[in-house]
């Protein structure tokens, strides 16, 4: 049962690694739906022994518009999604009422949307605590998010990016404990590996007291992580600074304890 | 009888005490968001999920059979549990003991319901070639059956896994042949459990 039950877990952590929002399990289904679709053509293919690369007479679901005999029109206007986060207390009222139907299934999820909306106003507030300029690199507001997968305690992420020229400093806060266990792992360990003639790609080190791993690559740049608290992670990945104590100022940019609070981590 | 009653009228007195906690989790829920303490808005709201989850958890194990032809359930195995963090609540019951057994796990908020509901819309790929997965019917919910030949001791196990909507129910019989365990399958309640999580 706890093989199962572990087995289970490792898969559904691996899912939970996507900061995609709301429209995560949409996707999920989606793809999974593409991957059945294509299957099937492909099984019918060989039955009918068409070879795999001749086009289909049906075309498929992502259609060509220079494709002959296709009339269906591509999209070219639309508003978007409404994307403010659910309403807490209509949620909680909602839960309430289900409750006291029965209707545990819709009072779940009444209660998830609530999770969900207090997620977002927590994210929000800690993104609008974060500064606005680090070490010389402003920050891009298109690129600010808040992502909650509402599946719980696992999920909330909150990115912000700076950016000056090809300079650019990536900010990343996770509520996202398989993270917290990567991250534990290395600094659980007494010492480090040291690779004798090769160079070291990761080390302890600390940020405002703060245990945290800094690692480099040559093909990506720097990547500092903080656990803060039981349960939560900030990741800077830097990429073109010149040295590892430009990284380590920029990251002293940022108030770790403003934020530990915030999250209310401890 | 007498202890089945016991155990019933046990299962609802702690039901009504769940939803004491619920409506006192909610109150705390509601202060604390009103208050602007949002983090423990959160951890409220995750209690609430919690109390929900155990309400329908032990739900479940009523609604489950008391036993399997001579498989009487194991009821001091009987297993309810929340706060597992990504899914929902994981219902656990064993039927019988010797050389016959069988459980039934259900996990509501599965995140495997995805991949086996593709497997089940896919014919070619829900029933192997050899015969050790088909794709069967149980009450009109489809699912998938897998068979699995012991050879040491020849003995045959199944595991059947129906999705309901984002609920999995796994039944596991183990030294059996396909007829008996799509007829014990039947006698779960899928329609009651599936309007209980719906």
């Amino acid at each position: 049962m706890k093989c199962k039950i572990l087995l289970v877990g490792v898969a559904a952590l691996a899912l939970a690694f996507s900061t995609n929002a709301q429209g995560l399990m949409g996707k999920l289904k989606q793809k999974a739906e593409q991957a059945a679709e294509k299957a099937l053509e492909k099984k019918a293919k060989e039955k009918a022994g068409v070879p795999e690369n001749e086009q289909s007479s049906t075309g498929d679901g992502n259609s060509n518009p220079g494709n002959s005999g296709n009339n269906s029109p591509s999209n070219k206007t639309g508003g978007g999604l409404v994307t403010a986060p659910p309403d807490v207390k209509e949620n909680l009222g909602e839960a309430e009422t289900a409750f006291k139907a029965n209707s545990y299934g819709e009072a779940r999820y009444a209660v998830q949307q609530a999770m969900l909306g207090v997620e977002m106003e927590i994210g929000n507030k800690v993104l609008k605590s974060l500064p606005e300029t680090v070490s010389g690199l402003p920050f891009d507001k298109s690129a600010d998010q808040v992502t909650s997968t509402g599946w719980g305690w696992a999920g909330l992420t909150i990115q912000r990016e700076y950016q000056k020229d090809d300079k650019q400093l990536r900010t990343m806060i996770a509520n996202n404990a398989a993270w917290m266990s990567a991250v534990n792992m290395y600094l659980s360990n007494g010492g480090y590996a040291q690779t004798t003639g090769g160079e070291q790609n990761w080390k302890q080190t600390k940020v405002k007291g703060h245990r945290a791993v800094i690692e480099f690559n040559e093909s990506s740049g720097y990547k500092l992580s903080v656990p803060l608290g039981q349960t939560s992670l900030i990741v800077w990945e830097a990429v073109n600074f010149a040295t590892e104590q430009e990284v380590m100022t920029a990251a002293n940019a940022f108030d770790i304890d403003g934020i530990i609070k915030t999250l209310g981590e401890k | 009888m007498k202890i089945s009653f016991i155990l019933l009228a046990a299962f609802g007195i702690s039901i009504g005490l769940q939803a004491q906690e619920f409506d006192k989790n909610l109150a705390s829920a509601r202060t604390a968001y009103t208050s602007g303490n949002l983090e423990d808005a959160r951890f409220a709201m995750q209690q609430m999920l919690n109390d929900i989850d155990i309400i329908v958890g032990r739900e479940m194990i009523k609604l489950l059979p008391a036993k399997m032809d001579a498989m009487a359930a194991v009821t001091k195995n009987d297993n309810v549990t929340a706060n597992t963090g990504l899914a929902g609540v994981i219902v656990h019951r064993d039927y019988g003991t010797g050389d016959k057994t069988a459980l039934i796990d259900i996990m509501s908020n599965s995140p495997l319901v995805g991949s086996i509901n593709a497997i089940l819309s896919l014919p070619f790929v829900g029933n192997s070639g050899d015969g050790t997965q088909k794709v069967v019917k149980v009450q009109g919910y489809k699912g998938m059956l897998q068979k699995n030949v012991n050879t040491e001791t020849n003995q045959t196990d199944f595991t059947l896994q129906i999705p309901l909507s984002s609920t999995l129910l796994t039944f596991t019989v183990n030294n059996s042949n396909e007829a008996d365990v799509l007829r014990l399958a039947n006698t779960i309640p899928v329609n009651q459990i599936v309007k209980l999580v719906q």
